[in-house]
């Protein structure tokens, strides 16, 4: 709680297993010692403690990924695929056939975490996460590298995220299908579940077709402070003061929380009435602190008519699906694997 | 079945049997199982054993109570504070926990705080024998598969042009052909290739990597063995060899990445030595020395007195090039009050020198550095008198304060051509790409040259001419491990300033990055060169209490 000297760690350590536990404290006091209190971020510290993996077009586990660097902006793509059955073909990366000419297969184009500050598409959480849905899924899983926050604050990551979704739209190796399209879905956790909703705005304003969001405890934020806010401040690895650090260093010099990036339906937010907005599958964790400025989300999309489905993972803490060790992660997964593979599109 | 990715997520069942690398010489009967790593933290990238995980848990507690005590020593541990090994939370977590001076013990708090969550039992690893807890982390680095994965790192620029995409197919083509014995398709394949070339821009993005590829491959079919003679070259070929050399020094910073990471480590080995003696493996124009000399000379207390022996091939045209590049820096040592001494080994091949040639003295403390030779080594069959546990034998022998090692991060040396052809490919053109960013003519374009010869010497020659057997890190750290070297760290430290060196490069696309106590410079996400730093296990006293040492160097190798 804040202005305490004692840290309560009782209530995390119950609800999460021990190497989880290990895992997300470790991410926390690490970021502790990044972020500094006159909002500038120790970016050198960060990249030599993050965890970087490198791709692998041999498979390992049915999945095989390589890197595409887009000349234009300089920003690296990680794509992950299924393994082709054909041992022969291991090794080589398909650039001129499209996934399928016959069946579907869903293209997710994935917005990794870290509070638009820190991680990367190669940080080993995300390259693990990623490659574990493509298993899952059976899907191909574009992870983008968006340009990250202090250095390069809004709207960035949105502009970032808005110039894979054409290029992944414009790629004929990953079409699929007898009409031969790129079947996308956008998906993100944390800052990624926010930089995901404002791309899907957008292709829906553009009439660019995005088939469903999944967003995984996405980052929201408001001006006022929620009840869970107030309640789970400090209580399961977040504080109401490492969020605020965050919006600020992302946010324009000056903005508050009501800006329509964090608060897309609050006071300065644009309608999405009428819009062709995708699908959504919202996931919230219940000790999360952000859940109200989720759940408000929801609402949000509910009030204008969008199609939204939300679940509500009672125990689970932030990052609950790093490691597959507890129920949630596999609610997950199949929630998702029901979310771009179903009959209906 | 798909091998692990990382060196360690290895189960105690699966280990072949022997004991873990670097334990060899000491552990003289004691067995240490090896200890299980948490599979699931390893592939978020940590190493913690499962036995240690709720002692991980409580320093990780106590550390954060520490730092809420303490907020304003929180800024003081993320600058001043130097960092290694982030995969180690145990050590990380103490490291901190030291500089705020705190005791790293455990405090005897209730270890039933966390409650056994068994989730899905089969993800978390068996009930571990409660042993001794080491913390040695070389111990953990159980034997490697023997079957090493090639990893294919692709960073896939310009490959999606069309045309680009066509000459990849038919380069890998081309290669199987040339894996199978099928030349007469090779042959043909080359000149459609060469064909293909003239309506694709060759100055640069795939056109430029098809081209020196096709022109590799066009030597293999079409030239002689004999070419590739033992020296990778012929008459006259050092002083041009020098030539390349430098120009892709000035070109690109893998080389300068090299001996500033390098010099770091060994300025910091040296720290409290007043004799100090630096071996270079390779002292071509000497282009390392002159930094690590102004640094010495700006030291705390005073330069030490420095020697360095410079290995290098004899001069083809009888000048002792060796000596003068020694007079120079002798020069330069004495403008800044360093007393120097230099001594010149003329070797066509590391396997020619001999301890003794050195003249190690055990009152120096010895620094050995090789930037890209170890591999020069790899060519014969492994045994206990190949050149590379000779040549490892003899440098433990002269028992360093430290060994720096960098190395190509790559898997050239694979027996099988066509893994070797699509490694090198993938490698090279990461390379050339990242070269692309250079603005200088005409380093750029001989630097070119360089690689190109590189490239030819992986794909065209065979046996003691195949001279460039580049070898990835998980390797080199198995290599040395059991050779008796254990892995000296690099910190933060000589992260940032690698990172800032690289800042001199306008190219955004450079990058460092941390890996296990070493550091990498790649282009984008493919690390490209790795750097190391190492120190010798002491050596048990022999079953008469003499010390191995002398002995060893008073053997005539």
């Amino acid at each position: 709680m804040a202005g305490s000297n004692e840290v309560n760690h009782n209530e995390s350590k119950r609800v999460v297993p021990l190497n989880t536990w290990i895992l997300i404290s470790n991410f926390k006091l690490a970021y502790n010692l990044l972020r500094r209190p006159d909002g500038t971020f120790n970016r050198d510290l960060a990249e030599f403690l993050d965890r970087k993996v490198p791709a692998n077009t041999i498979p390992v586990d049915g999945v095989f990924s390589f890197d595409v660097v887009d000349r234009a902006t300089s920003l690296l793509n990680r794509i992950y695929q299924p393994a082709p059955e054909n041992e022969a073909q291991w090794g080589m990366v398909e650039l001129e056939k499209p996934l399928s000419t016959t069946e579907i297969v869903p293209v997710i184009i994935f917005f990794h975490g870290g509070s638009f500050t820190h991680s990367t598409a190669n940080s080993a959480i995300y390259d693990t996460f990623c490659r574990r849905l493509v298993s899952n899924c059976k899907a191909v899983v574009v992870s983008v590298n968006y340009r990250r926050s202090p250095e390069y604050r809004f709207p960035c990551a949105y502009d970032d995220g808005w110039t894979a979704l054409k290029w992944v739209k414009s790629r004929p190796w990953l079409q699929s299908g007898k009409d031969s399209k790129v079947y996308v879905y956008l998906a993100g956790d944390s800052s990624g579940g926010n930089i995901a909703h404002h791309v899907a705005a957008r292709a829906a304003e553009s009439d660019i077709e995005v088939l469903g969001n999944i967003l995984l405890h996405p980052m929201f934020a408001g001006q006022k402070r929620t009840e869970s806010e107030k309640r789970l401040d400090g209580k399961y690895f977040v504080t109401i003061q490492d969020r605020d650090w965050y919006w600020r260093a992302y946010l324009p010099e000056g903005a508050d929380r009501d800006h329509p990036a964090c608060n897309p339906f609050g006071p300065n937010g644009k309608s999405l009435k009428g819009l062709d907005f995708p699908k959504s599958l919202v996931v919230v964790a219940g000790l999360d602190l952000v859940q109200d400025w989720q759940l408000a989300y929801v609402e949000g999309l509910q009030n204008a008519g969008h199609d939204v489905k939300l679940l509500y993972l009672k125990q689970a803490t932030i990052g609950f699906y790093f490691l597959p060790n507890n129920d949630h992660f596999y609610c997950l997964m199949e929630e998702i694997n029901n979310f771009v593979n179903s009959n209906c599109l | 079945m798909a091998p692990p990715r990382y060196d360690s997520a290895i189960s105690a069942a699966s280990c072949s049997g022997s004991s873990s690398s670097s334990s060899s010489s000491c552990a003289a009967g004691k067995l240490t199982p090896p200890q299980e790593i948490d599979g699931l933290l390893a592939d978020a990238g940590y190493k913690v054993r499962s036995s240690d995980l709720r002692q991980v848990a409580q320093r990780l507690e106590r550390l954060e109570t520490v730092m809420v005590n303490a907020p304003s020593e929180i800024s003081q541990l993320a600058t001043d504070a130097v960092h290694y090994n982030p995969s180690d939370i145990a050590s990380w977590v103490d490291s901190l926990l030291s500089e705020l001076s705190q005791p790293p013990l455990p405090l005897p708090s209730d270890l039933s705080d966390f409650s056994d969550l068994n989730y899905v039992d089969s993800l978390v690893g068996p009930a571990i024998n409660p042993t001794v807890v080491n913390n040695e982390w070389t111990d953990l680095h159980a034997p490697q598969q023997q079957q090493t994965v090639p990893q294919l790192l692709t960073v896939v620029t310009a490959m999606e042009e069309d045309s680009g995409i066509r000459l990849v197919h038919m380069l890998m083509t081309c290669a199987e052909a040339v894996q199978r014995g099928d030349f007469p398709l090779a042959g043909s394949l080359i000149d459609e290739m060469q064909g293909l070339l003239t309506r694709v821009n060759t100055g640069c993005g795939i056109g430029k990597v098809a081209k020196h590829f096709i022109e590799a491959l066009r030597r293999r079919v079409f030239t002689p063995q004999g070419l590739c003679s033992a020296a990778g070259g012929g008459a006259g070929s050092t002083n041009e060899y020098e030539f390349l050399y430098h120009h892709f020094y000035e070109a690109c910073p893998y080389l300068k990445f090299a001996h500033f990471t390098a010099n770091q480590a060994i300025l910091e080995a040296f720290d409290g030595h007043d004799c100090v003696h630096v071996i270079d493996f390779n002292l071509m124009h000497g282009l390392q020395w002159p930094a690590l000399i102004q640094a010495l000379a700006l030291r705390p207390g005073g330069p030490p007195l420095l020697r360095l022996t410079g290995i290098g091939p004899p001069s083809s045209d009888g000048r002792d090039s060796l000596r003068e590049i020694g007079l120079r820096l002798n020069e330069l040592a004495r403008s800044v009050n360093v007393q120097f001494a230099f001594r010149g080994v003329a070797a066509s091949r590391l396997e020619d020198v001999k301890p003794w040639m050195l003249q190690v003295s055990p009152k120096e403390a010895v620094a050995v550095n090789s930037i890209m030779q170890l591999h020069r080594l790899l060519g014969a069959p492994p045994s206990r008198n190949s050149p590379i546990e000779v040549v490892l034998a003899w440098i433990r022998s002269l028992n360093p304060k430290i060994v720096t090692v960098v190395e190509q991060e790559a898997n050239h040396n694979q027996p099988e051509f066509l893994n070797r052809f699509t490694e090198s490919l993938y490698y090279y053109s990461t390379m050339f790409d990242s070269l692309e960013a250079c603005p200088l003519q005409p380093e750029k374009a001989v630097a070119e040259v360089y690689i190109q010869k590189e490239i030819c010497n992986i794909l065209c020659c065979e046996g003691a001419a195949r001279l460039e057997r580049h070898e990835p890190l998980a390797k080199w750290r198995t290599r040395l491990g059991e050779a008796g070297f254990r892995p000296l760290h690099l910190g933060s430290n000589a992260f940032k300033q690698a990172s800032m060196l690289l800042t001199l490069f306008s190219a955004a696309g450079y990058c460092v990055e941390e890996n296990e106590g070493c550091l990498t410079l790649g282009w984008h996400s493919r690390p490209l060169i790795a750097a190391s730093a190492w120190e010798a296990l002491p050596l048990p006293p022999l079953p008469d209490g003499s010390d191995p040492i002398r002995i060893i160097n008073q053997n005539v190798l």
